[in-house]
């Protein structure tokens, strides 16, 4: 039996129907094909053939009990070994078939015995023993004489040291990876994101910034920011001295030039008295008695009558009327000119009615330009209100005719402000009372107060004092329009807006002169639809208008 | 006719930026610095109301005035698809009374703004600026001296070019192919379009701003 050689690819014996041999031969297997087969296929065909015939064997019974017929027993009994025999080839094939998974000995026999010496060998072959040898006489150099344990020692220590290279260079590789963000290699790149706060911020900036740019928005100052600064940058101090939304004035020098030729329109165009040249005019107006007079009036200066014509006063650029007023005056000048003669010749009531007529009609031209120049309204309210508050002073105690070479005699000039004029004020309104009409006394002293070449200037100022002051009385707070007056009547028809302005100027006609920049401010801003310029002027010359009216403006108030 | 876009840039990656585009254009940069002055009309002088921009470069050692007219974009289709705003603008060297003149043919100020910051003007398929500058609004009139910026921590990136009705195609190619090469560091769009930061401008701009890994950063 175990020397019989089964070819492994058959599966093994199959028991026929009883044989004796034929089963056990089947069974014996090589050791190489057991190594081949891991048949559990072949069992189980085997285990089946056998199950096939011990079930046979059993039909074979049913047919003998049946039958009632004598089985042969031998015939059985040889049935029956074999059956014995191919279950114990079975578990022997399958105890074969375990030891292929353990070592077990194989089995020498012819073919297998010359080249069992060439597999049994240890010995390395021929090249790969001299690589061998290289390598370890590199790996031990100098340590071959030492005992192996130190040997291997050294060499452990040789290991050690490279796997620690080995791992910084890993370290420093992927922390520059890290700061150059280049992601490692192992895992992919994160992007890094902006939190949603701080892109919420920066979108914010961003629409602001761009919204800036392109459409201006969040630079336009408001109104009441809208000063000129005192110093202008370099690059537009020589250019202009304007501020915005005005016209941009020339220089002072120039302007005063024009002006004086132009300031004959003046007294008739009271849009442009309105405007711009309403401050400087008054102020003008104001030194015009003081021309001949020695003192230079700066108009930074605290003097009391600013000379706003005069060349020595050549910085006060806020007296330069717009371009437009001049160009609007030029266009009056010749039909202005004309008038101003005569009224120089007229007496002095009849003066006062041409120059309200011309008043009224300028103002009906001038109405239309709301330009005026903002300045600064501290250094130039003091010097108007002083300018004026002298012409006025003077104009009653110089009597009729003067319209040249009159001078203001220095006592009367004063500084002050608020009290001070009003005060004056007081002095003047004995004097007013002479006239029927506050306004008919401010073109008087318009009339008186100028001389030729400026008595238009003058003039022009007080007829917008004029306008303005039938104005402000009329919106005095507390007290009822009053209508009284011819003068204020025109006013009204003329100066539609000019109600508040005045009302408001004069509401606090007692208080220094911060306060009164500040009354002036305040009804800049009802001069709704007006120029801011423009109200200023109004508002400074409702102010200078306020201590020749002191009396009613007490009375209406208290 | 310009073609036009713009972008934000923070404050940190400003020097990037510059190091990029010196290295993009091969010019060195100006410094810019610009007083803008926008005037508007009045009703008074025509149904619409016109705008113009006076710009006073502060940078030289005379201050020179340009004015210069915006007008609408080009608009449409076409114009949509094109990543860079077309729009009509005219521009000129003016002397220094051109706000005397402008102010009394009846304009008046709307805002006006600074600009301080640096250019870099190239050719590179049409004649490319790129402006970085922040911007800065005056609390006074004028006050040149005491603005403040509008967004202290954003600076505006403008690439505008010249063009013409006949060439903008060219311009608007060359433009765009430009603009690519700022992506690491910022978006451009359209003026008034938003457009949001780079996330990882920070990356680029460390490695603009290293030297070759000599230097820790």
């Amino acid at each position: 039996m175990e020397g019989m050689i089964q070819d492994p690819s058959q599966p093994s014996s199959q028991p026929q129907p009883p044989q004796q041999n034929q089963a056990v031969a089947g069974s014996e297997r090589l050791n190489k094909a057991l190594q081949q087969q891991l048949n559990l296929e072949s069992l189980k065909t085997r285990a089946i053939s056998l199950f096939k015939a011990i079930t046979r064997i059993l039909e074979d019974f049913d047919a003998y009990s049946r039958t009632n017929t004598t089985p042969k027993w031998q015939d059985i009994l040889g049935q029956y070994s074999m059956v014995n025999l191919e279950l114990f080839n079975i578990v022997d094939e399958i105890k074969k078939v375990s030891k292929a998974f353990v070592v077990h000995p194989k089995n020498v026999n012819a073919e297998n015995a010359p080249i069992l010496p060439v597999m049994l060998s240890s010995k390395l072959l021929p090249e790969m023993e001299v690589e061998d040898n290289l390598k370890r006489e590199q790996l031990l150099q100098g340590m071959q004489n030492l005992p192996i344990p130190s040997q291997i020692d050294k060499l452990k220590a040789r290991i050690d040291m490279i796997a620690a290279a080995c791992d910084s260079a890993e370290k420093v590789l992927a922390d520059t990876r890290k700061a150059y963000c280049f992601g490692s290699r192992q895992v992919p790149a994160i992007h890094p994101t902006l939190d949603k706060g701080q892109a919420a911020k920066i979108q914010e900036q961003e629409n602001l910034l761009r919204a800036a740019v392109n459409f201006g928005e969040g630079l336009r100052l408001p109104a009441d920011q809208k000063q000129i600064t005192p110093s202008l940058p370099l690059h537009l101090v020589d250019i202009m001295p304007a501020t915005d939304g005005v016209h941009s004035f020339t220089d002072s020098s120039g302007m005063y030039m024009k002006n004086s030729p132009l300031m004959s329109n003046n007294m008739g165009s009271q849009g442009s008295l309105l405007q711009a040249t309403g401050a400087q005019l008054i102020s003008r107006s104001a030194a015009s008695p003081a021309a001949t007079s020695a003192t230079s009036f700066d108009n930074t200066t605290t003097s009391p009558l600013p000379y706003a014509n005069s060349p020595r006063s050549g910085t006060t650029m806020m007296n330069t009327p717009s371009p437009q007023q001049q160009t609007q005056q030029l266009q009056q000048q010749q039909h202005q000119q004309q008038q101003r003669q005569k009224m120089m010749q007229l007496p002095q009531h009849q003066q006062q009615l041409l120059a309200q007529q011309q008043f009224r009609q300028s103002a009906m031209q001038g109405l239309g330009q709301n330009q005026l120049p903002l300045h600064d309204l501290q250094g130039q309210t003091q010097q108007k209100f002083q300018s004026l508050h002298g012409q006025m002073q003077f104009s009653q105690p110089l009597g009729h005719q003067q319209f040249q070479g009159r001078q203001l005699p220095p006592g009367h000039v004063q500084h002050g402000i608020g009290q001070s004029q009003l005060n004056q004020g007081n002095q003047l309104s004995r004097h007013l009372g002479q006239f029927s009409s506050p306004a008919n006394t401010a073109l008087f002293n318009a009339a008186q107060g100028t001389p030729s070449t400026q008595m238009i200037p003058n003039m022009s100022a007080t007829m917008s004092s004029q306008s303005l002051l039938p104005r402000m009385q009329y919106g005095l707070p507390g007290s009822n329009p009053q209508r009284t007056h011819g003068s204020q009547i025109l006013s009204d028809q003329m100066f539609n807006m000019g109600s508040n302005p005045g009302g408001l100027m004069g509401m606090q006609p007692q208080q220094q002169q911060q306060q009164q920049q500040q009354q002036q401010h305040g009804a800049q801003g009802a001069f709704g639809n007006m120029g801011t310029a423009q109200n200023l002027q109004s508002n400074m010359v409702a102010l200078q208008n306020n201590p020749n009216f002191a009396q009613q403006r007490q009375q209406n108030q208290q | 006719m310009e073609c036009v876009v713009q972008g934000i840039i923070e404050m940190q990656y400003v020097e990037a930026l510059e190091i990029l585009l010196q290295g993009l254009c091969g010019v060195h940069k100006e410094l810019l610095r610009v007083h803008e002055i926008c005037l508007k009309s009045g009703p008074n002088l025509g149904f619409v109301a016109s705008e113009v921009k006076l710009l006073c470069d502060l940078e030289q050692p005379e201050p020179t005035w340009t004015v210069k007219h915006v007008g609408g974009a080009m608009r449409g289709a076409g114009a949509e698809q094109i990543s860079v705003l077309v729009r009509s603008m005219v521009e000129s060297k003016a002397s220094k009374n051109v706000l005397r003149l402008f102010y009394a043919l009846g304009y008046k100020l709307d805002h006006e703004l600074l600009r301080v910051g640096f250019t870099f003007c190239f050719q590179r398929g049409a004649q490319i600026t790129v402006t970085v500058s922040s911007v800065s609004k005056m609390l006074k009139l004028h006050a040149t001296d005491d603005a403040v910026s509008v967004t202290p921590g954003i600076q505006l990136v403008e690439v505008t070019a010249p063009a013409t009705s006949e060439n903008y195609n060219e311009v608007v190619a060359a433009v765009s192919s430009f603009c690519e090469y700022l992506a690491p560091l910022l978006h451009l769009s359209k003026p008034g379009v938003s457009t949001g930061v780079v996330p990882t401008a920070a990356a680029a701009a460390a490695s603009l701003m290293s030297d070759g890994g000599g230097t820790t950063l």
